[in-house]
């Protein structure tokens, strides 16, 4: 997933390390071949790939904890059972794309701490959605079905990246992820088919993830928010489409869903251009989205800190199990 | 940023994951994990990969005690001589013809690997 912004460009592109090797490996990758850990690389391919993957590994331990939240109030045992489930896929998905990213920044000599430490300093950013407060059961169903659906249309669409290891790791996720927007859809479903106060508390809920949901893909352009490494991923077979192209399929694919729930979306202005083949929807505020990633969201300051306290509650388990403090 | 030394630096070892789904079945890599030991590695391994999938077996291995093929061997591997006919049985194809002349099967593969049970 995880179309971001950055500060500045990254201005090492590798034709001057060693035009012949760069000559190589793009001829590789157009190919459709797959680079691997250990194989040379650009300077600006590998800085891309770690910027990426692990703001898509530590977002998918920060979606956990807004989701974890559903646990004990989930309403009936399966829920709870099902949401237990999907909470600890997130995790898993995370450790898989941590240890894709901690092999890219072997050079580097940083580590998972490393990581840890630039997500409680800033340095490293997480998604959007995951800056955002939950307020009823339906955001629960809400995060499953469309966080999950834009998340989906993002990562399929990298289902052919030209790195191994991420691809590899893009292939499990895909694979789980399917059970996720099923049970979110299920939780949806109920909701839509229930009560008038169920059918409300959904539409609340879309109401309020809507520009999130929006901002998910990213700007459109590079000149909306200062930059964005949309053309460097595409560039380097990393992904296919651009942020707008994916936030038209997610529109194409999910917005007759939401209609036929009879649910609306709060933009008036939203209608599909069927001489230009797309919708046309009111901008979300991407100014405001560039104070969402920047720690700035309503929720991001409490998310870090239940990071932080995971991070010091646990490390007696990290020391307990240490060589250091070992008998054997 | 270096790295900065720390309790945790040497804590983590890498671990490549190996399984398979069925007794019959061969060991697949699976995909890598940080662990301070291989009991709490092989642990992981069934808490990150196989929450869902049917598993008949598991092998957690140091990646440092693996030895493989470098970047640029691997890359050789894609040179090798193409046309292997010689080698496997599609370079034997015309025969189904000849026995087909003389009103006789081809015992191909399918026939071959059918055969576990002979009359008694």
């Amino acid at each position: 997933m995880y179309n971001f912004v950055e500060q500045g460009g990254v201005n090492d592109s590798g034709i001057e390390e060693d035009p012949e090797k760069y000559q190589k490996f793009m001829e590789r990758i157009e190919a459709g071949k797959l680079i691997e850990a250990d194989d040379w690389m650009p300077e600006e391919y590998r800085k891309t790939l770690i910027k990426l993957i692990s703001m898509h590994g530590i977002s998918e331990v920060m979606g956990a904890l807004p989701e974890k939240e559903w646990t004990p109030k989930a309403p009936t045992l399966k829920r709870k059972l099902g949401i237990m489930a999907k909470v600890q896929d997130e995790m898993g998905h995370g450790q898989l794309l941590l240890r894709v990213t901690e092999d890219l920044l072997k050079p580097y000599g940083k580590t998972r701490e490393n990581l840890m430490e630039d997500l409680l300093n800033g340095d490293l950013k997480f998604h959007n959605v995951f800056h955002m407060k939950t307020k009823t059961w339906a955001d629960a169903g809400l995060i499953g079905w469309l966080v999950d659906g834009a998340a989906i249309i993002s990562q399929t669409n990298m289902l052919d990246a030209s790195y191994g290891p991420y691809q590899r790791a893009l292939h499990r996720i895909c694979a789980e992820e399917v059970f996720h927007a099923q049970h979110g859809e299920a939780i949806i479903m109920a909701l839509a088919e229930g009560t008038e106060e169920q059918r409300e508390i959904l539409q609340d809920s879309v109401n309020r993830w809507w520009p999130s949901l929006l901002m998910f893909f990213g700007p459109g352009s590079a000149s909306t928010t200062g930059s964005s490494k949309q053309e460097i991923t595409m560039k380097y077979r990393i992904r296919k489409s651009s942020n707008e192209e994916l936030r038209q399929a997610f529109l194409d694919k999910y917005l007759p869903r939401v209609f036929s729930l009879n649910l609306t979306v709060p933009d008036d202005t939203l209608h599909y251009d069927e001489q230009e083949k797309k919708w046309i929807y009111q901008q979300p505020d991407w100014n405001e989205f560039k104070q969402i990633i920047s720690n700035k969201g309503p929720m991001s300051k409490e998310r870090l800190r239940l990071r932080q306290i995971a991070y010091e509650n646990n490390r007696w388990v990290i020391e307990a199990l240490s060589k250091e403090h070992s008998f054997s | 940023m270096g790295a900065k030394e720390s309790k945790t630096s040497h804590f983590y070892q890498e671990y490549e994951v190996f399984s398979k789904k069925t007794e019959k079945g061969s060991m697949q890599h699976q995909f890598s994990l940080l662990a301070p030991n291989h009991e709490m590695a092989l642990s992981m391994a069934q808490e990150n990969f196989m929450r869902r999938e049917d598993v008949a077996d598991i092998w957690v291995v140091k990646r440092e005690n693996i030895y493989g093929l470098t970047s640029e061997e691997r890359q050789l591997l894609t040179q090798r001589l193409e046309n292997k006919d010689y080698r496997t049985t599609k370079g034997y194809g015309y025969l189904r013809s000849k026995w087909r002349e003389k009103q006789q099967g081809m015992l191909d593969e399918k026939e071959i690997m059918s055969w576990k049970e002979v009359k008694k």
